[in-house]
C-alpha cells in the first residue's frame, strides 16, 4: 500500500507544525520521519493516522489512489504504535493484542478459535509466546514495545505507524529492537513509517530517510544519500557530527586554507559569506604541508578511548575550533599530542551559501 | 578480620532508625490521637446505639412499625435511588469531558462542580425555595400548571441532587487525567467505535474510582439533612427523610424512635467505611505502578 501526502498543513494555534508538507510513501517501504522536537514528524504520522487532521482544506492523504482524508482512524486500517504503547492496562498480552479482533461488527469478526490462533500466530512473531497471560505492568519496556507492534498487526493493518518505538527504551534495547524491527519489516513487508528524532535509528534502520525541521521537509533519500549528500546545512548538521568552517564566496569559488572550492550557481557572486560542512573521519593530518587545503592548526587535545581517536583542534589563523577522528594505527604514525602543530586536509567539503 | 569488625559494629545497642523517634514521643501520639477518636466518635456512636436499646431489642424494633418512620426510610431510599445515578451519569460525563478533551469554559466547569462543596447545604435549600417556590421566580407559573415541587418530593429530590452531585466527578477526574488518553487512542486505531471505547477501556479502567464515588454520593443523599430541611416542609408521612424524621422524634422526647432510626443511618455509616477501605484496598491491589 503507498501513501501519498499532499500539500498538508497544520496549525495548532499559532504554532505551524507541518508548513506545506508533501510526500510519497512507496509500498513496502519502511520510511524514518527523522528530526528534532517540534519539526512536526509525530503530526505527520498522526495525521496519516487519522489521530489528528490537517487545517480544514489544505491537503490530503492518499492510501493507494483512494482519498483517506476523511476517514476515521479506524476506518483506515492503519497499525499505530504509540511511544509509551498505551497498552490496555486492564487486560492481558492476549487480549491486548486480540482487541482489534474482537471489536470488529458481527459479520467480520473472526471466530474464538480463529482469535485463538491468530493472536498465538503474533505472539510467536513477537517472542511472547510465554507471556500471553502476563498483564503489560509486569513486563520489560522492549516486551511492552513488542506487544505494541504485535497488537497494532492484529487488525492485518495495510499501513504500519510506529511513533518513537525506541524512544521509552534503555540504550541496550534499543538496539536490540532496532535489529528486530528491521528484520520483522523483511518477513512481512508491510508499509511502516516510523518517527524518530536518532538519526542513528533512522540511518540503521529505514530504507529512505525524511529529514524534517520546522514544519518543513529538508531531504527525502536514501540513508547513504542524505548522509553523503545532505541538501541543506541543516541536514548535514543533524546527521552525525560535523565541523564547520566559515568563508566568503567569490565568483563561484570558495577559498579554504590553500585550495578553492566550487559552489554553483553563485559564479556572479562578487562577496557572500559561505559555510563549509566537514565531517571529523572526513579529515586527514600530516606534520608537513602536503598540497591540499593544507590548514594550520593546533592540536588542543586528544582522546584515544574507543575504536577511534578524536582530535580537538584549532584553526590556526581564525581559531576555529574542530574535530578529527582517526583510526588507532593511522594517528600512532604522528606525535599527537596537545600543543602539536599540524597541517590539515579537508577531504570532502560541502558548501552551502550562508551566514 | 572483616567480619568480626562489622558484627562488633551491628552489635552496639539497639539499631535505630533516622525515622524512629523515642518511645515515649511514639505513645503520647498515639494516646491523644486514639483519645480523641474515642471522645468524638466512639462516644457519640456508642450512645446512638445504647440509647436506641435502652427498651431492649423489642423496643428498638417495634420503632419501626411506626408508618411515619417507614415512609421516611422509604422516601430515603428513594432519594438515593434517583440522586445517585442521576449524579453516577452527570460524574462520568463531566470527569470525561473535563479530562480528556480541551474546550473553553473547562476551568469554569470544574469550579461550578465544586460549588455545593462551597456553598451551606442550608443556602442549597433555599435556592431552590427561591426558584420554586410559591413566591419564586417559576412559583405561579408552577401553582398555575399544579405542579408541586417546594414541600413536596420533587424538591427534596432535587436538593439531594445539588448537594450530592460533585461526589463522584470529584473522585474521576484526577484519576481520568493520570490515566490520559492514549488508550482510547489505541481502542480507536484498532477500529473501536466510541462506544466500545468507552465500555471496554475507559470504563474498566475507572471502575474502582466510580464504585468509591458513587458510595460517598450515596452516603451523603441518604444522610443529607440542610438542604432537605429547607425544601421539605416537614409533612410527616409525606415529606420527611430519615435525619428531619430523627429531628422531629427527637424534638417530641421520643427518645428511643430518635436513636433507632438515627441507629440505621449510624450504620449506613459503618457500612460506607467497610465498603470505602475494601474499594480502596481493590484499588490498590490493581493498580498498575507507571511505565517507568
Amino acid at each position: 500500500m503507498s501513501i501519498e501526502i499532499r500539500n498538508l498543513t497544520k496549525h495548532f494555534g499559532a504554532f505551524l507544525a507541518l508548513d506545506n508538507v508533501s510526500l510519497t510513501v512507496q509500498t513496502g517501504e519502511l520510511l524514518a520521519l527523522l528530526g528534532p522536537s517540534g519539526s512536526g514528524k509525530t503530526t505527520l504520522l498522526r495525521i496519516v493516522a487519522g489521530l489528528e487532521f490537517a487545517d480544514p482544506g489544505t491537503g490530503r492523504v492518499f492510501f493507494h489512489d483512494a482519498d483517506v482524508t476523511d476517514l476515521a482512524t479506524g476506518a483506515r486500517r492503519v497499525g499505530f504504535a504509540f511511544q509509551h504503547y498505551a497498552l490496555f492496562r486492564h487486560m492481558t498480552v492476549f487480549e491486548n493484542i486480540a482487541f482489534g479482533l474482537r471489536v470488529r461488527p458481527k459479520a467480520t469478526r473472526p471466530s474464538e478459535e480463529e482469535i485463538r490462533r491468530r493472536v498465538t500466530e503474533l505472539l510467536k512473531l513477537v517472542q511472547l509466546e510465554q507471556l500471553g497471560q502476563r498483564h503489560p505492568s509486569q513486563l520489560s519496556g522492549g516486551q511492552r514495545q513488542r506487544v505494541a507492534l504485535a497488537r497494532a498487526l492484529a487488525v492485518e493493518p495495510k499501513v504500519l505507524l510506529l511513533d518513537e518505538p525506541f524512544g521509552a527504551l534503555d540504550a541496550r534495547v534499543r538496539k536490540e529492537l532496532r535489529r528486530w524491527i528491521r528484520q520483522l519489516h523483511e518477513d512481512i513487508h508491510v508499509t511502516t513509517i516510523f518517527v524518530t528524532h536518532d538519526q542513528d535509528e533512522a540511518l540503521e534502520v529505514a530504507d529512505r530517510v525524511v529529514v524534517m525541521n520546522q514544519a518543513r521537509i529538508e531531504q527525502v533519500g536514501t540513508p547513504d544519500e542524505v548522509y553523503d549528500h545532505p541538501a541543506t546545512p541543516f541536514v548535514c548538521n543533524f546527521l552525525g557530527n560535523v565541523n564547520l568552517f566559515r568563508g566568503r564566496v567569490r565568483h563561484g569559488q570558495v577559498q579554504l586554507g590553500e585550495k578553492e572550492f566550487p559552489l554553483s550557481g553563485y559564479e556572479s557572486v562578487q562577496d557572500a559569506p559561505a559555510l563549509a560542512y566537514v565531517r571529523p573521519h572526513e579529515i586527514t593530518i600530516g606534520t608537513h604541508p602536503n598540497g591540499g587545503t593544507n590548514l594550520a592548526a593546533l592540536v588542543k587535545r586528544v582522546n584515544s578511548a574507543g575504536p577511534l581517536v578524536r582530535l580537538d583542534l584549532e584553526h590556526q589563523i581564525d581559531g576555529t575550533p574542530f574535530t578529527v577522528e582517526l583510526t588507532k594505527a593511522e594517528s600512532l604514525r604522528l606525535p599527537l599530542r596537545a600543543g602539536a602543530r599540524v597541517y590539515v586536509e579537508l577531504r570532502n567539503v560541502r558548501i552551502f551559501p550562508g551566514d | 578480620m572483616a567480619a568480626a569488625t562489622l558484627s562488633r559494629l551491628t552489635r552496639t545497642g539497639p539499631i535505630r532508625r533516622a525515622t524512629h523517634d523515642p518511645r515515649w514521643i511514639r505513645w503520647t501520639l498515639i494516646t491523644v490521637a486514639l483519645g480523641f477518636l474515642a471522645l468524638f466518635l466512639f462516644v457519640p456512636l456508642a450512645a446512638v446505639f445504647t440509647e436506641a436499646l435502652r427498651h431492649g431489642i423489642r423496643g428498638y424494633f417495634s420503632s419501626f412499625e411506626n408508618p411515619e418512620a417507614l415512609a421516611a426510610i422509604r422516601l430515603t431510599v428513594l432519594t438515593a435511588a434517583i440522586a445517585v445515578p442521576l449524579n453516577l451519569v452527570f460524574g462520568v460525563a463531566a470527569a470525561w469531558a473535563i479530562a480528556k478533551f480541551g474546550f473553553p469554559g473547562k476551568s469554569l466547569l470544574i469550579t461550578l462542580i465544586d460549588l455545593p462543596f462551597a456553598v451551606s447545604p442550608v443556602i442549597s435549600g433555599l435556592v431552590f425555595v427561591l426558584l420554586f417556590g410559591l413566591q419564586g421566580w417559576l412559583g405561579p407559573w408552577l401553582h398555575e400548571h399544579d405542579i408541586k415541587i417546594i414541600f413536596a418530593v420533587p424538591g427534596i429530590v432535587l436538593a439531594t441532587i445539588f448537594v450530592t452531585f460533585p461526589f463522584v466527578a470529584r473522585e474521576l477526574i484526577p484519576l481520568m487525567q493520570a490515566q490520559g488518553v492514549g488508550e482510547e487512542y489505541a481502542a480507536l486505531t484498532l477500529g473501536a467505535s466510541g462506544w466500545q471505547t468507552f465500555w471496554r477501556i475507559t470504563l474498566p479502567n475507572i471502575k474502582w474510582g466510580l464504585f468509591y464515588g458513587v458510595i460517598l454520593c450515596n452516603a451523603r443523599a441518604m444522610g443529607e439533612f440542610g438542604a432537605v430541611s429547607v425544601v421539605s416542609g416537614h409533612i410527616r408521612g409525606q415529606t420527611n427523610t430519615m435525619p428531619l424524621h430523627v429531628e422531629i422524634l427527637y424534638n417530641e422526647y421520643n427518645f428511643v424512635a430518635a436513636f433507632a432510626v438515627a441507629s440505621l443511618l449510624a450504620l449506613l455509616a459503618l457500612v460506607t467505611l467497610v465498603l470505602k477501605s475494601y474499594v480502596e484496598w481493590r484499588a490498590n491491589l490493581t493498580r498498575i505502578p507507571d511505565e517507568h
